[in-house]
This record gives C-alpha cells, sequence and structure tokens, in this order.
C-alpha cells in the first residue's frame, strides 16, 4: 500500500511518520518559529537589564578611576584617569557605546585590568556552569527517589521523614550550609578540600572532588525544594487522577502505577521549576564561589562591582540574562518532547 | 425487555474477531470456575459497608449492599450521585483509598475479596475482574501511547512477550471495532475522540479475559449515539465472551434496555432487586417509582409537570433513622422508623419497604 492509499483521518499521521515525529517536530518551522520569537523577545529583555543594571551602578558613589588610584589620591589625580578612561562623559554616552561593540559581538576591554571580557568569560563561565550542572546533578538525582519514597505512602514513615529532612534543610540559608559542610567534611574529616578549584586538565577526580562540597552547598537545599515539590504533584496524580485508578484496575503494581504512570505526568511540573530555578541559581552562585574560593563568573561579578568596572558588570549580568532566556526556552521544547498533547503551532 | 429478545437483535458476528479470541472467551471465562456450578452466582455481595473518614466526620457511602450476580448475566446498578454506587464497585476491586473501611463481604468465584492480601487482589485486577470507567478522556493515560496502554495490561496478566503482546493488543483493538488498529496503537489518547477512547478503555478492560467486567457510568459522558454503540459493543461482547457485566448508571432507560437485572440503590443500600421486566412492569418501592415518574416520556402531555421527588438525598454522615427514604417517602408510615429489611417478598424481586407501591393498605406488608 503506498502513502497516498492510506486513507487520512484529520489530525492523524501516517504510523511510519510517527516513528519520526519527534525529529521532524524539532526540524519543522512551528519549533523553529518559537526558537525564534524568543530570541527577539529577548532582545527587549537584554535591552532593559543593561540600562538598569548601568543605571543602578552610576547611583553607586565613586567609580573605577578612584578605585584603581585608592583613597590617597588627590582629586587632580583621579580627574586625569577619568578623563583617560572616558569616565567624565555622560552615561547614555558610555551605554551608547558600549552596546555598539556589543551589539557587534565586541563586549569590550575591562577598565581595571584592560583584559578582553570575553577572555575573561571564558576562562571563568567553564567553572560556574560545572558548579550549576553538579548542584543540579546532586539535587535531582536525591529529590526523584526521596520523592518517590515519600509519594508511594503518603502519611507513611518515609514521608514524614522526607517531610523532617527536607523543612529543615529549605530553612537553612545555602551559604549557611555551606559552612558547615566545610567544617565537617574539610575540617573535621579532612576528605575534601575546604577552598580551591582544580581544573579539569588536572584529571577528572581532583577537578570533581574540588567541587563536591561547592555544589552540595547550591544543591541540597535544591534537593529538599523538588522533593518536597515532587512529592505533592506525584500525591496529586496519585489521588486525583482518573488514569491511576486505571492503571490500578489492570492489575499494575503501585510501585509501577507511580514509576511508569504519575511520575511522568508529574515530571512537566518539575521540569518547569528547574528551569525557572537555573536564572535564579547562577546568581545565587556568587555568595558560594565567595565561600570556597572558586574562580567563577559570580566571584568576578563581585570583584567587578568592587572596582566599578561597569564593563566587566555588564558582560556579566548579560550572561545571567541570556542564561533564564535560554533556559525557559530549553523547558518549552522539553515540554514537546515529553508532553505528546502539546505540539507548537500545529493546532 | 429479556436477555433473550436481545441476542435477537444483537447478533453475533464473526468477521472482526479471529478465531484466537473465541477459542480463549470459550474455554475459559464462559465455563464455571473452580468453585462455581452453573446456576452457582458468580458475585455475591453480602452486607457490604464502606465508611471514609474525612476530617473527623464519618461518612457511610455504602451501608449494608447485598446483590448476586449469575456468570455471564448483565446487571445494572442504579441510584442517584452519592447512592453508593460507584463506591461499592471500586471498594469490591480493592480500588479505594486508605481512607476507606470496607466490612462485610463479598465474595467472586468462592473467593472472599474483602481482606483479600494485595498481591492476590492485584492479579484479580484487571484478570479477573475487569473495570472501565465514565471518563474516557481522564481514564486514559495522556502521555502514553495507545499501544503502550493496552499491552500493558495484556502482559500483566499472561506471558506473552513484546511480540505476543503487540499482536494480541491489534486483535483486542479490532474486536472492539477501533476503526485501523494498527495505527491508533502508535497514538496517544488526545488524538481519539471520546468512542474511540472507551473503546480503548474496554479493551484494556478485555485483556485480562475478564469473568466480570463492572462498567462504571461507561457512557454517561458521551453523546447519546456514540452511547448507545458502545453499550451494544458491550452486550455483544459479553454474549461472546460470556462474562458477567455490571452496568453502574443513574440512567433508568439505559438499564431498562440492556440489563437482565436492575438493582436499585438509596443512600448506600440497596432498595429494590428484581429482574429488569419485573421490576419495571411492577414497582414496588417508592423510591424506584419516583425516579421513574421523573423521565420525560413522549407520551407526556406537552408543558406538564414532572413529578419531582421533594427533598435531598440523604447526608451520609447524619442518616436518619429507619429507612433513608422515609423523609422523602410519600408512602412513608410511623413503622418507617425502624429500618425494612431488604427481603425476597416475591420470587425474585427483593426490596426493603414496609409499605410498597401496590399494596398501600396504609399499614405496610406484616410479617
Amino acid at each position: 500500500m503506498t502513502t497516498a492509499a492510506l486513507p487520512q483521518v484529520p489530525g492523524t499521521r501516517d504510523p511510519r511518520v510517527s516513528r519520526t515525529s519527534r525529529v521532524t517536530r524539532f526540524a519543522g518551522s512551528p519549533v523553529l518559529r518559537l526558537v525564534v520569537k524568543r530570541l527577539l523577545m529577548a532582545i527587549p529583555i537584554m535591552l532593559g537589564v543593561t540600562v538598569l543594571t548601568f543605571w543602578v551602578l552610576s547611583l553607586i558613589p565613586g567609580n573605577a578611576a578612584q578605585q584603581l588610584l585608592g583613597p590617597e589620591a588627590t582629586p587632580e589625580q583621579v580627574a586625569q584617569l577619568e578623563e583617560q578612561l572616558g569616565l567624565n562623559r555622560p552615561g547614555y554616552v558610555r551605554y551608547g557605546e558600549w552596546l555598539r561593540g556589543a551589539v557587534t559581538g565586541d563586549l569590550g576591554r575591562s577598565i581595571v585590568s584592560n583584559q578582553p571580557v570575553s577572555d575573561l568569560l571564558g576562562e571563568r563561565l567553564p567553572v560556574t556552569g560545572e558548579l550549576v550542572l553538579l548542584a543540579f546533578v546532586v539535587s535531582l538525582v536525591l529529590a526523584v527517589p526521596v520523592a518517590l519514597l515519600a509519594a508511594h505512602r503518603p502519611g507513611g514513615v518515609w514521608d514524614r521523614i522526607s517531610m523532617v529532612v527536607s523543612t529543615a534543610g529549605l530553612s537553612v540559608a545555602n551559604y549557611v550550609l555551606a559552612l558547615i559542610l566545610v567544617l565537617v567534611f574539610a575540617v573535621q574529616l579532612g576528605v575534601l578540600p575546604a577552598i580551591g578549584f582544580t581544573p579539569l586538565s588536572e584529571g577528572l577526580w581532583p577537578n570533581v572532588r574540588s567541587l563536591i562540597l561547592p555544589s552540595a552547598a547550591i544543591g541540597l537545599p535544591l534537593f529538599c525544594f523538588y522533593a518536597r515539590f515532587l512529592r505533592g504533584d506525584l500525591v496529586d496524580q496519585m489521588q486525583q487522577e482518573e488514569y491511576v485508578t486505571t492503571a490500578r484496575a489492570k492489575g499494575v503494581g503501585s510501585w509501577q502505577v507511580l514509576i511508569r504512570h504519575a511520575f511522568r505526568n508529574s515530571s512537566f511540573g518539575l521540569i518547569t521549576v528547574v528551569g525557572l530555578n537555573l536564572g535564579a541559581l547562577i546568581g545565587g552562585t556568587v555568595i558560594i564561589e565567595q565561600i570556597f574560593a572558586l574562580p567563577g563568573i559570580g566571584q568576578m561579578l563581585l570583584q567587578a562591582i568592587n572596582t566599578r568596572d561597569f564593563i566587566m558588570v555588564q558582560a556579566v549580568v548579560v550572561v545571567f540574562a541570556l542564561v533564564a532566556v535560554v533556559a525557559n526556552l530549553v523547558v518549552d521544547l522539553l515540554y514537546a518532547v515529553l508532553d505528546p498533547r502539546i505540539r507548537y503551532g500545529s493546532r | 425487555m429479556s436477555g433473550k429478545q436481545r441476542t435477537a437483535t444483537y447478533p453475533v458476528g464473526d468477521s472482526y474477531v479471529s478465531e484466537g479470541v473465541i477459542a480463549a472467551a470459550s474455554s475459559g471465562p464462559a465455563a464455571p470456575g473452580p468453585a462455581g456450578e452453573p446456576g452457582e452466582p458468580l458475585l455475591v455481595v453480602e452486607d457490604l459497608r464502606v465508611q471514609f473518614t474525612r476530617g473527623g466526620r464519618r461518612i457511610n457511602a455504602v451501608n449494608g449492599l447485598s446483590y448476586e450476580l449469575l456468570p455471564g448475566s448483565m446487571m445494572a446498578i442504579i441510584g442517584e450521585s452519592g447512592s453508593g454506587k460507584s463506591v461499592s464497585s471500586r471498594a469490591l476491586m480493592g480500588l479505594l483509598p486508605p481512607t476507606a473501611t470496607i466490612t462485610g463481604s463479598v465474595s467472586f468465584a468462592g473467593r472472599e475479596l474483602i481482606g483479600m492480601p494485595e498481591r492476590e487482589m492485584r492479579e484479580l485486577r484487571g484478570g479477573d475482574i475487569a473495570m472501565v470507567f465514565q471518563d474516557p478522556a481522564r481514564s486514559l493515560n495522556p502521555t502514553m501511547k495507545i499501544g503502550a496502554q493496552v499491552t500493558e495490561a495484556i502482559r500483566l496478566h499472561s506471558d506473552s512477550d513484546r511480540k505476543g503482546a503487540h499482536a494480541r493488543a491489534i486483535e483486542l483493538l479490532r474486536m472492539v471495532r477501533l476503526p485501523a488498529p494498527e495505527r491508533r496503537f502508535h497514538e496517544y489518547p488526545h488524538q481519539l475522540s471520546g468512542g474511540m477512547r472507551q473503546r480503548v478503555m474496554i479493551a484494556i478492560a478485555l485483556a485480562g479475559e475478564p469473568r466480570l467486567l463492572i462498567a462504571d457510568e461507561a457512557t454517561t459522558a458521551l453523546d447519546v449515539t456514540t452511547q448507545a454503540q458502545i453499550m451494544e459493543l458491550l452486550v455483544e461482547l459479553q454474549q461472546r465472551l460470556g462474562m458477567a457485566v455490571v452496568m453502574i448508571s443513574h440512567d433508568l432507560g439505559l438499564a431498562a434496555s440492556y440489563a437482565q437485572d436492575v438493582v436499585v440503590m438509596y443512600a448506600g443500600r440497596a432498595v429494590e432487586h428484581a429482574p429488569t421486566a419485573t421490576l419495571f412492569g411492577n414497582v414496588r418501592m417508592p423510591y424506584t417509582r419516583a425516579l421513574l415518574g421523573a423521565i420525560p416520556a413522549l407520551e407526556r402531555e406537552p408543558h406538564s409537570l414532572f413529578e419531582v421527588t421533594p427533598g435531598q438525598p440523604p447526608d451520609l454522615s447524619a442518616l436518619p433513622k429507619g429507612c433513608p427514604f422515609r423523609p422523602r417517602c410519600p408512602n412513608a408510615l410511623d413503622r418507617c422508623v425502624e429500618m425494612p429489611p431488604f427481603r425476597e417478598h416475591e420470587p425474585e424481586h427483593w426490596w426493603a419497604c414496609w409499605n410498597p407501591v401496590g399494596d398501600e393498605t396504609g399499614n405496610g406488608e406484616q410479617e
């Protein structure tokens, strides 16, 4: 039978096509349109964020020239350096200049060190990226089994234990947790380094080892949050959704109902939260990188603010905003992969 | 309408069923079980009670329900919302949440279901006893393909491998007359219409070759035409596969057209039970008569008022003393503060009333 001979029911596909539907769905125009639309939407977001940052920085007393010369400098010296760095020009002129460069991909040079910003970002982004990735791995690898265990018997022993643990974990700030972790694992037990970062070039294990404590400090509170969130969603699915009753009426065992049926449907909520978290999380690395002396982008941001190096601050802010936009986009695309009911622009 | 007349109305064609299914059907569910001689009931429900505890309040959803079901027969349980018809059938399948306390006895082919260990119960669920639910839009898993949902049920109750399960699933989907089953196999529930989804639900229910199928308001969410098609399919499958069907509905007309026996429930109890023709030809329970009076009929004078039963269904957490229908009953007597027993007053006709319709003497039926 040829494809043309197959009776086409509206809204259905040829089975041979549906096998590759996921691929075609992403290569096809609706998804592309979504991506383009979101990236276009990112333009006003970026403009807003950078203008705001620029304006806030101009409100902080002092500028890069004063910071560079130190408190001993005479006003004449400061004025001279300001002239040299171009800081005496009005804010909108400096912003315009920065923007002109940024649009063409040139993020400028650091005012303080005169190094190209893109080089600095290239050094530091991988550190923060790895930290965030590990924190997510820690949080999700713990949260999913704990949530499943808790949701299997709501009100049961495991549910109550996980409730206590996660409430405790949620009420501890991550920098406090960081200090406790350092005290226990670095000072008392001496099994993990307290500070510092070992690059990947010195081996995978030394590299991961140097990030265990910082990623645990970020990941553990997240784990508590995700575990509570997923547990709640799973219990809702199990108690309110009729397809769960159908699965049980088929004779599916309770664990299988939870894992095969409820979990997939609960994962949408979790993915949304994780995606929204990513933006906040990358900002949250600022403190943790400071505590563990990690040469990441958060540490760079703090230094840049202290030296009023607005070019550097802008660059970091742009990266943070881009991560948030892209994370949201990825979440939306993931829905389409996981939820067969969503097909962008198809109906 | 009796079952025999219906056989003529819905002739069974063999065109869409392979030999395997017929062979399996005739050797399996139709034959009496290990504990069941012919003529012996498949399902015996005795004094079934279900109580929910919610926020300190006790809700008595089922209050001493009793009925018997013969193998291969179709019975309707009717009643309004909250009469316990749905809860009682979920109770016998062990599908109620842990907040429910279940007492009484449900014997299925000689095995007691109440208090049965979960492991044994799980084998029965979807195996010997299957269920179809009200809303096919909600009762299928939205993120799983149709085929996966059917094969899951098949593989739970047989040793078939992937290939065998796939073939059997297509066979079942064809048996419930789902159009283009090979294609639908790879589709998701949202791509199907309501009627098609309910056909898929029925295919899932048939996967374990059940001896008892419970259809819990299985056609309520469908439009009238589809409703008739699904009911005809159920009747046809019931006769071909020899399974017993309990059809739960609030639709008396539907019960009258398809069931051989009717149980009327009120406030968690059976209040009248008889073969369909007997029940509708000789209503004894005032509640049943009130239900019948509320059905619109073509013969009725245009713009005439319905006979509406005054009052509301009782509060299940504070049931009145005696007969729960007493506050709304036109036939109520002083004696009704005593609970009327549910008894076989006439051959095959059970009811629970002191002053039944037809012999309103003022002092009720005396023992």
